[in-house]
């Protein structure tokens, strides 16, 4: 069983969430022994929506991140914030819209476009399908990986958070190629890359509506973060395939600890309802038979 | 353009049309056009064969990877540029030297002064010019404009015109999921101007053909996206004629809201065109389903522009109407820029 953490941000200022991170990562007991030459950081930019709405990994969330990783133990470590081009967003427009180059400048990271990086063809089975990803070379010689998603409802793989956001480590472009299999691709490029370290950006999420929750959650195993994340939204982790899959194919552990103030934001998280899920499939079809 | 006569009535002949650029928005006139009556596709053009096979799928025999190839054809009557910005000036010189008329995509430019090189190619070849600025076809604002003239509202005071969305980065659709977004719209030389020009030009050409002539204009322009183009913008136009009004645009949301509020001395009126309820959602669709295409503004648009050409008569927005919308929308970039210290984005 994996602990996941669950802190609450007392306001909106650096020292808040500085703080807030700091003790989601005690009270998961991350272990910072020793020392990581190279560290990844995989925040969620799907697309160019502003950190707001709720959509996107906060560019100033992740730079108060890299500061309490640098305290802890990454004090010269180089550091990687990464993204991949994708079938509708470009790294090279994302990175400026949502404010990244300015925070990798003043933090003095690396911003990194993996579509652009030197990547390895990996085969990799989950299930009875096969899928090819493009792995970038960073992995390989990186440390340790940290994972920051944002907590989103997903209409065809129910939610997105932990194992979602990995898919976009994946550097061929064309990403829409996979969604035919998405669940199942989502647990293979899990499977390919280990994520050390997952810290969600739950100060804005995305739920039946905008909301700040001021949440942030850690833990170091994915399948534990989303199946937190996914009772968090109303769902129940078994009915999630990506989570179900993952778990099976040893990813991680569907079964979770949650430690600190779960029952408070699982209250406050906009969830959606019976009546919302059947309104959308109703749109879903109208919209199918009639503007097609 | 002549009329046939058969059995002594006079049959307006059929325009022979061609598509220039098959975007985003040329690709829902192509989809249009191709309901029209009275006009015949002769072929299109477009740089992407994705785009081309789209146009071929639709039924048009004719594709052309060079647009100067389409206007080789003699035969054709008239084209609708639908090119990205930077491409309009040349697009339409080209066009006009080769005598086609020509429906305009909005904005008619970049800047003022590649507008008035687009009127003087057009005067210069005797074609006509129309701008296509598809809310004045929308059969609730032209309905507002009609109580104006018939005096429903009295004096009008205070105006407003609301017009947000993603703008180019808008998730149009939200099954497909977020679509791709051409390069140049993130390009300030090839755009020539972000929200203001490009959704700000519709509603201030729409405010213009309500009130007439722009006396004084006020603006402030916003960056919340670290873009060199503005995403945000609020203007206040003072008409000649009385009426002061408020155009408040937008690229910044993920949500999208399109409204008009007149404000008179004997009336008031608010209409929201965007965005519609389900049940809206479905009537609007049952009216173009059994009732033709009497709701559809960008239909009604091309079925005037044809009409117009069929009588041998300017349509509307002229071109001129368009280089005067672009100088509203300048003087709007002017003063934004004294207030801030963001390099104009009028300069191309």
């Amino acid at each position: 069983m994996s602990h996941v953490s669950f802190v609450r941000v007392h306001g909106r200022n650096y020292v808040s969430v500085k703080r807030a991170i700091e003790e989601s990562l005690e009270l998961v007991h991350s272990n910072f022994g020793g020392t990581a030459d190279r560290i990844v950081i995989k925040p969620n930019m799907c697309y160019y929506y502003h950190p707001s709405t709720g959509e996107v990994t906060d560019p100033w969330f992740v730079g108060v991140l890299i500061d309490v990783l640098r305290d802890k133990f990454a004090k010269d470590s180089e550091i990687f914030v990464v993204e991949s081009d994708a079938s509708a967003m470009k790294c090279k427009h994302v990175f400026p819209m949502l404010g990244y180059d300015k925070m990798a400048e003043e933090k003095g990271v690396k911003l990194v476009n993996l579509g652009e990086e030197k990547s390895r063809v990996v085969n990799v089975e989950v299930g009875d399908a096969q899928f090819k990803f493009h792995i970038p070379e960073l992995f390989y010689e990186s440390d340790f990986v940290v994972n920051v998603p944002k907590l989103k409802y997903m209409g065809s793989v129910k939610i997105t958070c932990a194992l979602k956001n990995m898919f976009g480590c994946n550097a061929f472009q064309r990403k829409c190629v996979y969604h035919r299999a998405l669940n199942e691709a989502i647990v293979g490029i899990n499977k390919l890359i280990k994520t050390d370290l997952v810290v969600v950006d739950g100060l804005v999420v995305t739920g039946k509506y905008t909301k700040r929750l001021d949440l942030v959650m850690a833990s170091e195993d994915p399948v534990a973060v989303d199946a937190a994340a996914s009772r968090l939204m109303g769902i129940n982790s078994k009915s999630v395939k990506q989570i179900t899959l993952a778990s099976r194919e040893g990813v991680g552990d569907l079964v979770f600890s949650p430690v600190g103030d779960f029952s408070y934001f699982a209250k406050k998280f906009p969830k959606k309802g019976m009546k919302d899920n059947v309104r959308e499939a109703v749109a879903g079809v109208y919209l199918r038979v009639f503007h097609e | 353009m002549s009329c046939v006569y058969e059995i002594g009535v006079c049959i307006l002949k059929k325009v022979n049309l061609g598509l220039i650029g098959l975007g985003y928005q040329g690709k829902i006139h192509l989809r249009d056009l191709l309901r029209l009556k009275e006009a015949k596709v002769l072929g299109v053009a477009d740089v992407s064969e994705k785009a081309l096979k789209f146009a071929k799928k639709l039924g048009v025999k004719n594709v052309f990877a060079d647009y100067e190839d389409l206007l080789k054809n003699e035969q054709l009557d008239a084209v609708i540029i639908s090119l990205p910005n930077f491409l309009h000036l040349e697009g339409v010189v080209k066009a006009a030297e080769a005598g086609k008329h020509i429906l305009l995509e909005k904005p008619l430019s970049r800047n003022v002064e590649e507008g008035e090189k687009i009127l003087s190619s057009i005067r210069k070849n005797g074609v006509r010019l129309m701008m296509s600025y598809g809310f004045r076809f929308h059969p609730a604002l032209r309905k507002i404009r009609e109580k104006i003239t018939d005096g429903f509202f009295g004096e009008v005071q205070i105006a407003e015109a609301t017009n947000v969305s993603g703008g180019p980065f808008a998730s149009r659709s939200d099954r497909v999921g977020p679509v791709p977004v051409s390069s140049w719209w993130f390009d300030k030389k090839l755009a020539g101007g972000g929200a203001l020009l490009d959704l700000g030009s519709h509603m201030i050409d729409l405010l213009s053909w309500y009130f007439g002539e722009v006396d004084d204009v006020e603006s402030y322009l916003g960056y919340m996206f670290n873009m060199e183009l503005e995403d945000t913008a609020t203007c206040m136009l003072k008409f000649k004629n009385g009426p002061v009004a408020t155009v408040k645009v937008g690229w910044f949301s993920k949500d999208f809201m399109q409204s008009v509020q007149v404000c008179g001395v004997a009336k008031n009126l608010w209409v929201r065109i965007s965005p519609l309820s389900p049940s809206e959602i479905v009537w609007k669709d049952v009216k173009r389903k059994f009732g033709g295409n009497k709701a559809n503004p960008n239909f009604l648009l091309l079925e005037y522009f044809v009409k117009c050409l069929q009588k041998d008569e300017q349509p509307r927005p002229s071109g001129e109407e368009g280089l005067r919308c672009m100088q509203v929308v300048s003087r709007a970039y002017e003063k934004a820029l004294k207030k801030s210290c963001k390099k104009p984005v009028m300069e191309v």
